[in-house]
């Protein structure tokens, strides 16, 4: 359809961009992962390479957010909630980080109902899944923990907890509110929970909508994240 | 769980497709599926090499890169498959795709893939979603293989069966349900299946199926609202905005119909149906420039596949000549007998749409010779001509005092659409216009009513028990009116009728079952063609039994 105008020019660049430069990590993370395979590379090379593959993987996540922040903003994401084993996307999203884990000497831990079914658009809670466990993983010292669980009502509650020093105060308000100032001394663009906050709110009706939660303390003492979907 | 992650499946016994145009991504798959003991992979490059292969032999699973570089995507792939039925009920088909897309997801059924994978690939991603899709094939083949046979009751028995199990596919299980419910004319069944799904979970598939029934109930109302409140919320439910642009089309509404389907469009731009329906409305509101570019696009993109169609080139040719384009019209109608070289029917049909465009031009020698030329094959065919070349030829043809093959060829219309509102009319303007409006009242009079006594006669004789003498009349009767769906519909029920008289019949049961695809094809909105195929498969099966 011929539209005119420069806007849809530099949107349609944007997003042809963006898609070029997933394709780009999706094979830098796979050489990063073979390297990191190979038992004979000596250790400051290995830590170097575990630090690569953590930032590339976390550009990665920041374009699929950035991607579907658009398109959910444009009222075009293919959101689509169905039935999805819990299981599975827990095994999934550790997958993603065993690597990671793995050469930074943390241990993953799963506590998941095998046969438990929820109800979510499986891409959007995977996406704030591995995002979770990658931040859990930076401040961790030993342990992550994920828990997926259903409640009597058919809700979902996904929890990532770790061994760390836990959220700053300012994270914990009790109601997160939307774009959070970008912290310049951190650099922390606040784009992964205004993202988590997003595809919680995407879930379920006007009556009951999920949404998202930072505590310290749980199981392991450290910062905990809680995804709630109805 | 370090090390202990994604335990790999043993896939040797199975087969599998890779369709994957970058050599890189295909390493990687090989890689991964030979990990997990799989010997047989074959590898094709692009659409075309993959077609091949699904003909030549069965997969247990196909991995298909959305991406395949210059030519037909992934999608367009898959759709095509499944319309060329190489696709068998138990292949296993995942998308492999940087991201997610309306097409894949709210797509009709036919663009749905068995699941998607998002990149970066990892192994347990790959492992998890085959044996989640194989597991689900194992439930579900069997249902698609008594569908594809045309046995609706033999799935209804399956799919029920399957949720007395329950399992993890409830919803997929259901929404399969309602749908055969839908296609056998059980729109109570269907009914209360969505309702049912929606008093649980608030799914888009649900709202449209509702809406599907409000419009073969003519509720264009309801179904309106239906599907304003599913389009409202995300332009990427595509099935839903294309049936919402047909009740605004239905309801006179013409822009609104163009702007949902520009809507539709811009989240997933080559879809040639899509761009038919748009270039049609396009047409109807007079934007020519749109009805133009949308239409030829549609036939760039369908030609060669099973979606190319006729009748869009055709509707290519009007808006050409609408807009006094003679020179694009003429091209357009060269293309269109050159793509269907194989088929006489729409090469007379290329040949003879010249005419109105030699009148356009006013040559009217050249327009006078074509038309003595082609005038016999016309007669002959107009039974089987497509009504809007009817139309198109018509009024040129008593231009040109061909009164006599014009005559036919609306006369076969009437036949065909004997309960058509308008088309009385058109035709009756028609004659008008040429100063023959006398002669235009008495046709469609006498044709009309020639038509309903050839049904009633068949009705006639049923009801007096000569059933033979009754499927003979509706059989001559279809020779000269073989787009009538009541008619097809009529006869197949008379055969129907005889088989549970007398059992059944291999070539009765062939016979039926044409005509009944053949009605649903020319209104799929009525329900007896549904009703009627069921009735045929408890024949079969008491026959067997």
């Amino acid at each position: 359809m011929p539209e005119s105008g420069d806007r849809l020019d530099i949107t349609t660049f944007l997003l042809s961009a963006i898609h070029d430069m997933k394709n780009s990590l999706g094979v830098m993370v796979a050489f990063l992962e073979d390297a990191l395979a190979c038992a004979e590379q000596p250790a400051p090379a290995r830590e170097r390479t575990a630090q690569a593959l953590y930032e590339a993987q976390r550009v990665d996540e920041h374009l699929i957010q950035l991607l579907a922040l658009y398109k959910i903003d444009q009222r075009f994401y293919p959101f689509d909630a169905g039935e999805q084993v819990l299981a599975d996307l827990a095994r999934e999203a550790l997958a993603r980080v065993d690597t990671l884990a793995g050469s930074r000497g943390v241990t993953l831990r799963c506590d998941c109902a095998e046969g438990a079914v929820g109800w979510f658009d499986y891409d959007l809670v995977y996406g704030v899944t591995v995002q979770a466990l990658h931040n859990a993983l930076r401040y961790a010292r030993g342990q992550v923990l994920l828990h997926a669980h259903t409640d009597a009502d058919g809700g979902v509650e996904i929890r990532i907890e770790d061994d760390g020093p836990g959220f700053p105060d300012f994270l914990l308000e009790r109601d997160l509110p939307g774009p959070l100032a970008i912290q310049h001394d951190t650099g922390n663009t606040g784009l992964g929970l205004y993202f988590a906050r997003v595809v919680a709110r995407l879930h379920g009706s006007d009556a009951r909508r999920g949404a998202i939660r930072l505590e310290n303390g749980g199981a392991l003492g450290g910062g905990c994240f809680v995804l709630r979907l109805p | 769980m370090n090390g202990s992650i994604g335990a790999r499946p043993d896939l040797s016994a199975h087969g599998f497709l890779v369709v994957e145009d970058f050599e890189g991504m295909r390493g990687i798959l090989r890689d991964m599926l030979t990990r997990a003991g799989v010997t047989r992979i074959v590898f094709a490059p692009d659409a075309a090499a993959a077609l091949i292969q699904l003909e030549r032999q069965h997969f247990d699973a196909v991995l298909c890169d959305l991406h395949l570089g210059r030519g037909r995507n992934g999608q367009e792939l898959l759709e095509e498959a499944r319309q060329r039925h190489v696709l068998p009920p138990d292949t296993v088909w995942l998308m492999v795709s940087a991201e997610k897309t309306a097409e894949m997801v709210a797509g009709t059924v036919e663009a749905r893939p068995d699941d998607y994978l998002i990149k970066p690939l990892t192994e347990t991603l790959l492992y998890t979603r085959l044996a989640r899709q194989m597991e689900k094939k194992r439930v579900l083949a069997p249902i698609e293989q008594a569908l594809r046979a045309g046995e609706p009751l033999k799935a209804q028995r399956l799919i029920d069966a399957a949720l007395e199990r329950a399992g993890t596919h409830a919803w997929e299980l259901k929404r399969l349900r309602a749908d055969v419910a839908w296609q056998s004319g059980d729109d109570e069944r269907a009914r209360a299946i969505y309702e049912e799904v929606l008093a649980r979970r608030d799914v888009p598939w649900a709202q449209l199926g509702l809406a599907r029934i409000d419009v073969r109930h003519g509720d264009y109302a309801a179904a309106r609202a239906r599907l304003a409140q599913v389009t409202q919320g995300s332009r990427a439910y595509l099935e839903a905005h294309d049936c919402l642009a047909r009740v605004l089309e239905h309801q006179g509404e013409l822009a609104g119909a163009q702007e949902i389907l520009r809507q539709a469009l811009s989240v997933s731009p080559r879809a040639p149906h899509r761009l038919t329906h748009l270039g049609e409305v396009a047409f109807r509101r007079g934007d020519l420039d749109t009805a133009a570019n949308a239409l030829r696009r549609g036939v760039e993109l369908a030609r060669g596949t099973p979606a190319q169609d006729s009748g869009r080139y055709l509707t290519l040719v009007r808006v050409q000549l609408a807009r006094g384009d003679r020179e694009a019209a003429m091209a357009s109608l060269s293309q269109l007998a050159h793509d269907h070289k194989d088929r006489a029917d729409v090469r007379l049909v290329a040949r003879a749409m010249e005419i109105p465009l030699r009148m356009q031009a006013e040559e009217t020698t050249v327009a006078w010779a074509l038309a003595q030329e082609l005038a016999p094959e016309l007669r002959a065919g107009a039974a089987v001509l497509p009504t809007e070349v009817a139309f198109d030829l018509a009024g040129p043809l008593l231009e040109l005092g061909d009164t006599e093959t014009a005559a036919a060829l609306m006369i076969a219309v009437v036949g065909n659409h004997h309960d058509h509102a308008e088309y009385p009319e058109r035709i009756e303007a028609l004659y008008a216009r040429a100063g023959l409006a006398g002669q235009g009242r008495a046709l469609v009079a006498h044709a009309a009513r020639e038509a309903v006594e050839i049904m009633d006669r068949g009705v006639r004789l049923f009801h007096a028990g000569e059933l033979d003498e009754a499927v003979a009349t509706t059989r001559a009767a279809l020779a000269r009116m073989p787009d009538n769906a009541r008619l097809l519909l009529n006869h197949a029920f008379l055969l129907i009728a005889g088989m549970e008289r007398h059992g059944h019949d291999a070539a009765a049961a062939q016979e039926a079952r044409a005509c009944i695809e053949r009605a649903r094809r020319l209104k799929p909105e009525d329900r007896r063609a549904g009703e009627l195929l069921a009735r045929m498969e408890v024949i079969r099966h008491d026959f067997v039994a």
